[in-house]
């Protein structure tokens, strides 16, 4: 774990900003923190010798007010920028994460790493904000008062110098000692306490389950033991982990007092002026504070460290398959199609973008035949494969039925054709009509030219935020609203619409202001008034009752009629009567 | 104000150790008491060494210097311990009584929990509010103390600088943290909105990252979420201010002291009203008194935030029924209404589907009415409360040893009738009858993260394992058993990819067995599985009553609600739910 990960600083142009920005205000405050104690000392001395009143030392304690006055200024500043850079780079990374993890496609997603990156990008990345807003600056503090003070004493004192010097390093010694020591009886509580919130949390999600087994009661005692238990054995570690916030105070604390001391015993002799005296023993404290400070933000951070690293962990991750490496490479901005880069520049990430070979734009799907020869995925983690070894011809306005048990592969295998994964083994060719033209392999069109002849209904279909009518993509200048009206009333869309404000009814994030089945109305209508060459439509009666099954039957048997190929997945008996061609999809 | 309300009744759920609360105080204002002490103290040595009096009339105040340099890591050492008994002692204690109060509370709050996030979210306030005593109760009590003691402490060398010590640690104690709390406190509020768009498009992105690859949208939703993002920004900027003031007011805090000090201090040594060793311990010591407020900010924002959970909690905890003040509440509600307006074609459809099954059903039913009713269904009407949409059920007879399949369309009250006959909710109109107790098992009902046996053990704490051995062959379950690498003590789970969605529905079945009810019923058994597991475990769950006639404990009926309509094919009767009227 590095206090100040330099990957940060790479990936977050904000961060770099705020990092100079702060190590400005550090050097700025270590020269204020300096003249504070050497105002005050000079101020002080000579009416401490009774060598001077009020009006001998006005203009040092006006120049005094002026030096306050500036520190309340840059702890408002720090406060300010600090505040607005902890969200600007929260934003920036989170923007970069979901990206980079949309990009890595829905088979690494669904490998457990959706849950994560849901997390960083909707809590985890904002733990970040008390780091960059207490820990950093103290840490920049601690390589700017911490040494320029110590010069000062240096220059004023070197007895006191040394004592500071010679402790100073003793505190990381000591707290990397400490920290051997409990680190594992750290580890060992945090895990403790995880356990325990989530057998807790277990028991909780499980209590109507429990209250139908009229078995509510039995658990109450369980918790008890169970946050005993894990009270006892923390208390023991911590026992031993406070040492080190106990050696960090004693050292700071003692080394001030053997300062003080020190001082105050060659001031009797008079080896030393009350000014100097005065000086240094204000002074040594400040050289100590940050090095505490960031002691006791250190727990505050922890979180944002972690919740970075596990950040850069995605940014860096090596897309699995070459249709990922291709998303990620076309988001480099001189990675081929520049008008769809983001604002990313982390080049060295690119990776296999040299290997890419020049891609060939789609052939014309209204009249070319797809082949599925021997296409296998590996199932991550397994040695198993699913689909296994899939053949299937499918000719242009014909419907094909992927059909299977669960879990056999079909929607891996729509994903293939999509061209969201690449196959294991096997390859997917594309053979336009030309008699005389030779197939193409998949791999080596360009995704945008491909996927944009595809309309595609999944088992979830997304709603953009906005209108119904932005939703189906119906335009009343560029289409005839009969033939919307047409296709609504299919989908029974149109009963929507009467109930509501009609195609302008707004859809919020998420597909929020319309029930499940509504959306599937939606999603049914946008299949008919696309233009589509190829539909494919993933399990269109799962989750659905049997009416709006009706519906996709009837959907699809306009889209056959429109001459459009239709591949549909389905466990279900009631669309294969309209398939052309029916292929099982076998796991092995 | 609520989240203080809320953290006071919260703080009663815990039953708060107070005596240990004083003891962590006590230790904790020694500690920052030594920190004050050695700045005063070193003040005085310097100042007094200046004078060169005899070395050893210094004696005393060098080994209270050396002994406060020791005191203050130790007292914050003991300090620290002591406080976190005391957290941990009221997690604890919150844990359980959260526990208890949801699982004897009314069943609609809690089926509201079952997200995972929803849950985290609720482990999480737990910790939060076990945190107001270490991070915020006992610092803050800890620094007033030490505030104080300073302040008297210098009002008797010198009263006005007492004062001016008092109206910097004013300024830096009490108006800098209040600054950072309503920061904290306006920053969230103003952005609620914002985040929740951030959130909802991060989520949108994630959720749906198949769908905008393909049509090409990845980069223009990047580019909404970085605007969200910018709309976020912008709603936190007041709360920034205020946060950026309170900073401010911490070092402006120290400026007034030590200003005061100089400026009381001098004048009152010329005129003779205060030595001048005694000066330097009235200019420096403010110095020091203000490590006491460094901690505040952070106190302020633990306690908002603590607040906030508090606040969730006791939400939650008294939270009745089924809620529609909730979001997700809401939106089930407008879902299922939309739902049924799209089921009216389909019910068309059914009701000739049905009409054969029908005639069916009632042969049966006829044929087998003088054997003994275990479930009587009269007149009934449910719904899942009085204001809800209900379902007309009508009268229904059903024997002993007989299996029952409830269809319709969804959101037609299926789940209603079920919960209605278990007696979880109570009949709109019309009364149901039951020969015994009628367990209900639900499609979602839990897995616990614990072993198989454990797992069935939840329904009865003595099952043994050749029971547990019995009750899983009865639902099919003997081929999974033998495959598992430690049979019953393998552990399953939420998380767990020992078990599919088939074996986890037998499973569920499997428990339901060992409860010894008489009357089973299971909601949407099929759902999500393929037809032939669907067909296979509807028909294995029909017949248990047949399986289990002459054993202990028989099951004396089945019923199960699906909108499969195979499972029909393998009842012995059939209830028909029409479309929720609304009342």
């Amino acid at each position: 774990m590095k206090p100040l990960d330099p990957k940060l600083l790479r990936t977050a142009a904000p961060a770099r900003r705020y990092v100079l920005l702060t190590a400005a205000l550090g050097v700025i405050t270590a020269a204020l923190v300096i003249a504070q104690c050497l105002l005050i000392a000079h101020a002080l001395a000579p009416v401490v010798d009774r060598t001077a009143d009020l009006g001998d030392v006005t203009h040092l304690i006006g120049w005094l007010a002026v030096v306050l006055f500036a520190r309340v200024v840059v702890s408002w500043c720090q406060e300010r920028f600090g505040q607005r850079a902890g969200v600007e780079i929260v934003a920036d990374l989170r923007a970069k994460v979901v990206d980079r993890a949309v990009r890595l496609g829905p088979r690494w997603l669904d490998r457990g790493h959706r849950t994560d990156v849901v997390t960083l990008a909707t809590r985890g990345l904002d733990d970040l904000q008390p780091y960059l807003t207490r820990y950093l600056p103290q840490l920049l503090l601690a390589v700017t008062v911490t040494p320029g003070a110590l010069m000062v004493v240096l220059g004023l004192d070197w007895v006191a110098a040394v004592i500071i010097a010679g402790t100073l390093p003793l505190i990381p010694l000591f707290m990397w000692l400490v920290g051997l020591v409990t680190q594992e009886a750290t580890e060992r509580r945090q895990r403790a306490m995880s356990r325990l919130g989530s057998q807790v949390l277990d028991l909780v999600a499980g209590i109507p389950t429990l209250r139908a087994l009229r078995r509510e009661h039995g658990p109450t005692q369980r918790v008890r033991d169970l946050s005993n238990a894990y009270r006892r054995s923390t208390m023991g570690t911590l026992r031993i982990a406070f040492l080190s916030g106990m050696v960090l105070e004693l050292l700071t604390t003692l080394s001030v007092a053997i300062v003080a001391v020190a001082v105050g015993l060659r001031l009797v002799h008079g080896g030393l002026d009350l000014t100097t005296g005065l000086a240094v023993i204000m002074l040594a404290p400040e050289v100590y504070l940050p090095v505490r400070q960031i002691g006791t933000q250190f727990h505050a951070s922890a979180d944002g460290i972690a919740a970075s690293a596990k950040a850069f962990e995605i940014l860096e991750t090596i897309p699995e398959d070459a249709a990922a490496a291709r998303r990620i490479s076309d988001n480099q901005p001189s990675g081929g199609r520049g008008n769809r880069a983001g604002r990313s520049r982390h080049s060295e990430n690119s990776g296999p973008r040299s290997q890419v070979p020049p891609l060939m734009p789609s052939p014309d799907l209204t009249s070319a035949t797809i082949v599925l020869d021997k296409v296998s995925v590996a199932v991550p983690g397994t040695a198993r494969y699913a689909p296994h070894e899939l053949s299937v011809r499918i000719e242009p306005g014909t419907v094909t039925v992927l059909a299977g048990a669960n879990g056999a592969g079909k929607s891996t295998a729509v994903n293939a054709i999509l061209g969201i994964i690449s196959p294991t083994a096997g390859q997917i060719a594309v053979c336009p009509s030309e008699t005389d033209a030779p197939p193409v392999d998949l791999a080596d069109i360009d995704m945008a030219t491909w996927q944009s002849q595809i309309a595609w209904l999944p088992q979830r279909p997304w709603m953009r935020p906005g209108t119904i009518a932005e939703n189906v993509g119906f335009d009343p200048d560029e289409l005839d609203p009969a033939r919307a009206e047409e296709a609504a009333a299919l989908t029974g869309l149109d009963e929507v619409l009467t109930s509501r404000q009609g195609w302008n009814t707004s859809i919020g994030t998420g597909g929020t202001g319309l029930s499940v089945g509504q959306r599937q109305r939606v999603a049914l209508t946008r299949l008919l008034l696309t233009d589509k060459p190829l539909v494919i439509v993933d399990e269109p009666t799962a989750h659905l009752d049997e009416g709006l099954a009706e519906v996709v039957v009837a959907t699809l048997t306009q889209l056959r009629d429109q001459g459009r190929t239709v591949i549909a997945i389905t466990h279900r008996d009631d669309v294969t009567p309209l398939a052309d061609t029916v292929v099982e999809v076998c796991d092995g | 104000m609520g989240e203080v309300r809320a953290l006071i009744a919260a703080m009663r759920l815990i039953d708060v150790p107070w005596t240990s609360v004083i003891r962590a105080i006590t230790l904790g204002t020694l500690a920052l008491g030594s920190a004050v002490g050695l700045g005063a103290a070193s003040a005085w040595l310097i100042a007094r060494a200046s004078q060169m009096p005899p070395v050893l009339s210094l004696s005393m105040v060098v080994v209270t210097v050396r002994a406060l340099g020791i005191s203050r890591g130790l007292m914050r050492y003991l300090e620290r311990l002591a406080s976190h008994q005391v957290a941990l002692k009221s997690m604890g204690a919150l844990r359980t009584a959260l526990y208890e109060r949801l699982a004897t509370g009314p069943t609609g709050v809690v089926s509201t929990l079952r997200r995972g996030d929803v849950l985290a979210r609720i482990g999480a306030d737990v910790d939060h509010v076990g945190d107001v005593v270490v991070r915020a109760i006992i610092p803050a009590a800890v620094s007033a103390s030490v505030s104080l003691l300073s302040i008297v402490a210098m009002m008797l060398l010198l009263p006005e600088g007492g004062l001016w010590l008092a109206l910097g640690l004013a300024i830096a104690g009490i108006l800098g943290p209040w600054l950072t709390a309503l920061g904290a406190r306006r920053a969230e509020t103003d952005s609620a909105a914002a985040r929740g768009e951030v959130t909802a498009r991060s989520l949108d992105l994630v959720d749906h990252a198949s769908e905008m690859i393909v049509t090409g949208n990845v980069a223009a939703a990047i580019k909404s979420l970085r605007t969200a993002d910018q709309r976020w920004k912008d709603s936190t900027q007041a709360g920034a201010r205020a946060l950026a003031a309170g900073a401010a007011a911490g070092t402006l805090g120290l400026a007034v002291a030590v200003l005061g000090a100089l400026l009381a201090g001098i004048p009152a040594v010329t005129s003779g009203r205060l030595g001048e060793v005694t000066l330097a311990v009235v200019v420096l010591t403010p110095l020091a008194a203000f490590e006491s407020t460094l901690v505040l900010p952070a106190a302020a924002i633990q306690l908002h935030r603590s607040g906030a959970a508090a606040l969730r909690l006791s939400d939650l905890l008294e939270r009745t029924g089924v809620s529609p003040t909730t979001d997700r509440a809401a939106q089930r509600a407008t879902d299922r209404a939309a739902q049924r307006d799209a089921d009216r074609a389909a019910q068309r459809a059914e009701i000739l589907h049905h009409q054969r099954n029908d005639d069916h059903a009632q042969s049966i039913s006829a044929a087998s009415q003088d054997r003994e009713a275990v479930i009587e269904l009269i007149d009934l009407k449910v719904g899942w409360s009085p204001d809800t949409p209900a379902a007309e059920i009508g009268s229904l007879r059903l024997s002993r040893g007989t299996s029952a399949v409830i269809v319709g369309p969804s959101g037609s009250g299926k789940t209603t009738l079920l919960a209605t006959i278990a007696g979880l909710i109570d009949p709109i109109a019309g009364t149901v009858h039951t020969s015994g107790p009628a367990l209900l098992t639900t499609e979602d009902a839990h897995v616990f993260q614990t072993t198989v046996l454990e797992n069935l053990r939840v329904a009865r704490g003595d099952v043994d394992a050749d029971e547990a051995r019995a009750a899983l062959n009865l639902a099919g379950l003997t081929p999974w058993l033998t495959s598992l690498p430690n049979g019953l003590d393998t552990m399953v789970g939420a998380d767990a990819s020992t078990i599919s969605g088939g074996e986890r529905r037998r499973l569920l079945i499997a428990r339901s067995l060992v409860a010894r009810q008489p009357i089973l019923l299971i909601d949407e058994p099929a759902e999500h599985l393929d037809r032939a597991s669907a067909d296979a475990l509807v028909k294995d769950l029909l017949s248990l009553p047949a399986r289990t006639a002459g054993s202990d404990h028989p099951v004396e009926a089945v019923v199960i609600a699906s909108h499969h309509l195979g499972a029909i094919d393998f009842a012995d009767q059939v209830i028909r739910v029409t479309a929720a009227i609304s009342q």
